[in-house]
């Protein structure tokens, strides 16, 4: 599979910081590529040097085959966070002024086909500022592929939405994958790039702290927490040498072990202390590997 | 090319199809011009006043005649009051030479003026102020004091001392401003010019009808017609001397203002909310700079063809056609559209600079100060617009639209080459001026901290 994407030793600095460090990135075409990172950990800096927006101080940007240039790509859509719609224009000029400013001047009917599809057909004469916010988030999102894409960048696509929203814009996410686009959506909901991106890429303070494939970031961490529930309510949970910590929420104990060689030693001895409901080994959530990297460190919390 | 076109269309679209454009062409206008006819039509409209002066007359001549004259004066006011013509016509460059029959000029109208003579024997301070309190409690709108010596005059003395000759007092509230005091100034100044008159054995009849005033008459050039015949000279007035210069460069500043200004909130909106990204993913700062130039300039064509037809139908109604200067048309359209260039770019320079339009507001203070700096000498170039003044300032780039522009359309001959040298620099600074502000545009539009210092603007502009 060719990559949509190349990023290879791609540094970008501004004044004495610096945004992205030394960045390798490939993006295969046709997938759906999920980029996560906290707030200012140069996520948005790589979106737009993929977008030409910014230009690399080193390395190299290629995207769709074309290595970086200053001009804007037409075959890119973009889908700002929250924003980037003109609140007094109507949305049928919107989204042809959008389509055009990207080549596509013959859009009336591929609009109307993702109107149709997210049920939007009866805002074309609404103006911007009447748009309640989940519907500004399907116009944004049809903006962005106004132009008729082949690579898609959405930032927060889902934030305002509804659940049936999200699962509409959710299929149309899917729908441009099966058309063979490539997506790359940046967000802070983990449970929705579990759910819909093939690749998860994380960067932390400019640097990547993630890249593959949802099942192999998780291989990468261990499974070394336990979910116990005994069944007599008021049974106490033993001092075993082989648990790191131990928290009660509720019926249930979740325990930190060593390593996840110790599960079996740990169950053989709480079943010596009496009547197990339940016993599961949790693997790490996207969430949990999340917070694992991007929490302060100790000595950042000592300073 | 396309990409420009299209930012263009859209650019020129968001400002000229919305109320608020009709609105402000037609605002505009009365808030440029609207002051000039409101005070006549306001001078015109407001109520006849009863003034109750007292008169503190020290040389006991006077008190009989100015009551005569105010009695004569009111006499007539009610008379025009009767006959509903308060003014005999109402516009205001018909009034500019023309004195009222009273021979106190049309200020005088609306007040009449009710004398009393103050009977007392000791008038002092305790008086004076007596007579404020009066004035204060709204008893009284006046009191004037004439000296004793009122009628007399030192030729000798007055000659070393120009100040020496004996002053009447006129006390009110308004005093500065009264158009009372103005009546009485002349009346006085009248009784006294006659009873010197008198005492010289000279008749006041006879002197009034050798003072007829011999007229000057202002004249353009005489000029040649395109087929070689002598075109007369015809007489010059204030239409082309004053008006006609002055609408030009009010409609010239007009122009880039309304131009200009949605340019700043075009760009701030775009920042704000983060439209920006958009555009710079679909076309880059110089197609999106030029694009939103285009439209500007589209729209302040569309501002001034409105502008322009809406006078010319006026011209026409009044039979004014013959002043319009043709021949300025295309250097107005020349020096109007780089105008809009000019400052646009500069607007939007500040647009892409800061996050908030007040933050905008205290920045474009300087540019304002250059945007109006003509309209603060424009009379001092009308009168000599081929003084130093204006030849300068016409080649100082933020004023050369407005001041060359003002210059040609006196009746004075501009040198030919100063409107070319003026062309010339303001196309220099035009293209110097689109490519700094494309440079802190480029990097300002995606900046969302604090707003940049001067050096971090120049920063900007020089290393991008």
């Amino acid at each position: 599979m060719s990559n949509a994407i190349e990023l290879a030793g791609v540094t970008k600095r501004f004044a004495k910081q610096v945004a992205v460090d030394n960045l390798d990135l490939n993006v295969p075409t046709g997938s759906i590529y999920g980029f996560i990172g906290p707030n200012g950990s140069g996520k948005t800096t790589t979106l737009r040097m993929i977008l030409r927006i910014f230009q690399p101080d080193h390395g190299s940007v290629t995207v769709l085959g074309a290595a970086h240039g200053k001009t804007a790509d037409d075959r890119l859509g973009y889908l700002p966070e929250e924003r980037g719609l003109y609140k007094r224009m109507r949305v049928g000029a919107l989204l042809t002024y959008y389509a055009r400013l990207k080549g596509n001047y013959n859009c009336r009917q591929h609009l109307q086909e993702w109107l149709a599809r997210l049920d939007a057909s009866d805002w074309v004469n609404m103006r911007i500022d009447t748009l309640s916010k989940g519907m500004a988030q399907k116009i944004q999102f049809i903006a962005a592929v106004a132009g008729d894409p082949q690579l898609v960048i959405l930032d927060e696509p889902f934030s305002g939405l509804d659940p049936v929203n999200m699962e509409a814009l959710r299929d149309a996410v899917k729908l441009l994958r099966d058309r063979g686009n490539t997506v790359i959506f940046s967000t802070h909901d983990m449970e929705m790039a579990e759910k819909l991106c093939d690749t998860i890429f994380m960067i932390h303070r400019g640097r990547k702290v993630l890249d593959g494939t949802i099942d192999a970031i998780k291989s990468q961490y261990p499974a070394n927490r336990l979910r116990v529930r005994f069944a007599d309510p008021h049974r106490q949970l033993p001092d075993l040498p082989q648990v790191m910590s131990s928290d009660r929420q509720g019926r249930d104990f979740h325990l930190t072990l060593e390593d996840t060689s110790q599960a079996q030693p740990v169950l053989n001895a709480l079943m010596r202390q009496g009547e197990l409901h339940h016993f599961e080994i949790i693997k790490p959530s996207l969430h949990d590997i999340f917070i694992e990297i991007a929490k302060p460190s100790a000595e950042e919390l000592a300073a | 090319m396309r990409k420009i076109l299209t930012i263009a269309a859209r650019e020129y679209r968001a400002m000229v199809g919305t109320k608020a454009f009709l609105f402000s062409i037609l605002m505009m206008p009365l808030l440029m011009f609207g002051g000039i006819f409101a005070m006549d039509a306001l001078s015109n409209t407001g109520e006849v006043k009863d003034l109750k002066v007292v008169v503190v007359d020290h040389s006991d001549k006077l008190f009989v005649p100015l009551k005569q004259a105010a009695e004569a004066h009111n006499e007539r006011l009610n008379e025009k009051i009767k006959a509903s013509q308060p003014d005999q016509d109402g516009s205001p460059l018909a009034n500019l030479d023309k004195d009222d029959d009273d021979g106190f000029g049309s200020m005088s109208k609306g007040q009449r003026y009710h004398l009393e003579k103050w009977t007392g024997s000791d008038f002092n301070n305790d008086v004076r102020f007596a007579l404020s309190d009066r004035i204060r409690a709204q008893d009284l709108y006046a009191f004037i004091e004439i000296p004793a010596d009122i009628m007399q005059v030192d030729f000798e003395k007055l000659r070393n001392d120009p100040k020496s000759l004996p002053v009447a007092e006129f006390y009110s509230e308004d005093s500065n401003l009264s158009d009372a005091r103005r009546f009485f100034a002349i009346a006085i100044s009248e009784l006294v010019k006659a009873h010197r008159l008198t005492g010289s054995g000279i008749d006041v009849e006879t002197v009034k009808q050798l003072s007829v005033p011999t007229q000057v008459r202002g004249m353009s050039l005489v000029e040649k017609s395109s087929s070689g015949e002598i075109v007369e000279a015809r007489e010059k007035d204030d239409l082309s001397a004053i008006f006609l210069p002055l609408g030009v460069m009010m409609l010239m500043f007009m122009v880039i203002f309304m131009a200009s200004q949605p340019m700043l909130e075009s760009v701030l909106e775009e920042k704000s909310q983060r439209i920006a990204e958009v555009l710079l993913g679909s076309a880059n700062p110089f197609q999106l700079m030029t694009g939103k130039l285009f439209g500007t300039v589209g729209g302040s064509l569309t501002i001034l063809f409105i502008y322009l037809s809406g006078g010319y139908a006026l011209a026409a109604y009044r039979g004014w056609t013959e002043y319009i200067p043709l021949d300025l048309v295309p250097w107005f359209l020349v020096f109007q559209i780089l105008g809009v260039l000019f400052f646009a770019a500069i607007f939007m320079a500040v647009g892409a600079s800061v996050t908030q339009l007040k933050e905008a507001q205290s920045m474009l203070l300087p540019v304002w100060m250059l945007l109006m700096s003509p309209l603060f000498i424009w009379f001092m170039v009308i009168r000599e617009p081929n003084g130093a003044l204006a030849v300068w300032f016409s080649f100082f780039p933020p004023a050369t639209p407005t001041m060359m522009v003002l210059r040609m359309s006196t009746s004075a001959t501009i040198p030919a080459w100063q409107p070319w040298v003026g062309l010339l620099i303001l196309v220099l600074a035009t293209i110097i001026c689109v490519y700094v502000a494309a440079r802190i545009f480029r990097v300002g539009l995606l900046w969302q901290g604090k707003t940049p210092k001067l050096n971090e603007l120049l920063q900007w502009a020089f290393r991008g």
